[in-house]
């Protein structure tokens, strides 16, 4: 193993994927924010805390641009962390992944991974726009949504290994169990304490837009670390065989 | 003994994948996975107060400017 260019392309793949995921919601998320942080001001106005003076404006476009600009660059972090994680399991799981190419094995891989750690979770616990969420209550919603995940991710890992165990005819049930597995825990875990006040129009319009963009986020950091490691070929090695 | 001969007197170059993984390159990666998750997804202050102390709390540099994504990219907020 190149370890160099292993971390190098894993680390470069998932900046560019995290870029991409953040320039894509400036286009698509970023109006159904504004939209609800514009309900946000007016519950603040109609309750008293602030005022509707030109001064509330002026403090409140600086951060927004912040805010908005900072996007691409969280993008970028949040992509190359999570594009570390990919890169860790595709290095220890490319050899059992099916696919003639790389980029295929990278796609396979990318899509069980959005699946379980992206999309089931999402459905139990949705994302939300601002004014939704009560802050009495982050602590609480962030736990239970990263437990779900890494439950959901375990319990894949965990399948995976039963999957390797079982006879060809049978390998079926490796992903019988983890419907079963999940169905179970989905069933189980407590819903997210908020109520939602926002109108449903936002707030389904925001989800599915931001959904579409983090399957852009795993179809990209798929697209690049395939593509890198089929030019960089990180796992092998040329060695040269004298003639004795 | 004909198969020793045809081995050490096969001169070409040989591809050898190796699968193995160094330890401390996915400990490497482990590491930036959960502090970049943190930053994006958790962060309230806590990695500005190591220089800015407290005020870190009331500015939320790291806060604001994760904001966006974090809503975006379904973590819990406000
Ligand atoms: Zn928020």
């Amino acid at each position: 193993m190149k370890t160099v260019i292993f971390l190098a392309i894993v680390l470069v793949s998932g900046a560019i994927a995290g870029t991409i995921h953040g320039m894509t919601n400036l286009v698509m998320v970023e109006p159904y924010l504004d939209e609800a942080i514009g309900i946000e001001n007016q519950n603040l106005f109609a309750s008293g805390e602030e005022e509707d003076t030109p001064q509330f404006w002026v403090e409140y476009n600086s951060y927004r641009d912040w805010q908005k600009g900072g996007q691409v660059l969280a993008g970028a972090i949040l992509g190359t962390s999570v594009g570390a994680l990919f890169g860790i399991v595709y290095a220890l799981s490319r050899h059992a992944l099916p696919g003639k190419n790389d980029l295929r094995k990278t796609l396979v891989l990318a899509g069980i991974m959005w699946l379980t750690i992206y999309l089931i979770p999402f459905l139990k616990y949705p994302a939300n726009p601002p004014t939704v969420g009560d802050g009495e209550t982050v602590v609480l919603r962030a736990v239970l949504y990263l437990s779900f995940i890494a439950i959901s991710g375990f319990g894949a890992v965990g399948l995976y290994q039963l999957y390797k165990r079982l006879k060809q005819n049978t390998k079926v049930l490796a992903f019988v169990g983890y419907a079963v597995f999940i169905g179970i825990v989905f069933a189980l875990m407590p819903p997210n304490p908020d109520e939602v006040t926002a109108p449903m129009d936002l707030v389904d319009g925001f989800r599915a837009m931001s959904a579409v963009a983090v399957s852009v986020f795993w179809v990209s950091v798929a697209v690049v670390l395939g593509s890198l490691w089929h030019k960089f070929r990180p796992d092998s090695e040329i060695t040269l065989a004298k003639n004795q | 003994m004909t198969f020793y001969v045809i081995l050490l007197s096969y001169p070409t170059e040989i591809t050898v994948s190796k699968s193995k993984v160094p330890i401390f390159a996915i400990a490497l990666l482990a590491i930036i996975f959960a502090v970049g998750l943190f930053v994006v997804g958790y962060d309230q202050g806590h990695i500005f107060s190591v220089v800015l102390g407290e005020q870190a709390y009331e500015d939320l540099y790291i806060h604001e400017l994760t904001h966006d994504m974090r809503h975006a990219a379904g973590f819990p907020c406000h």
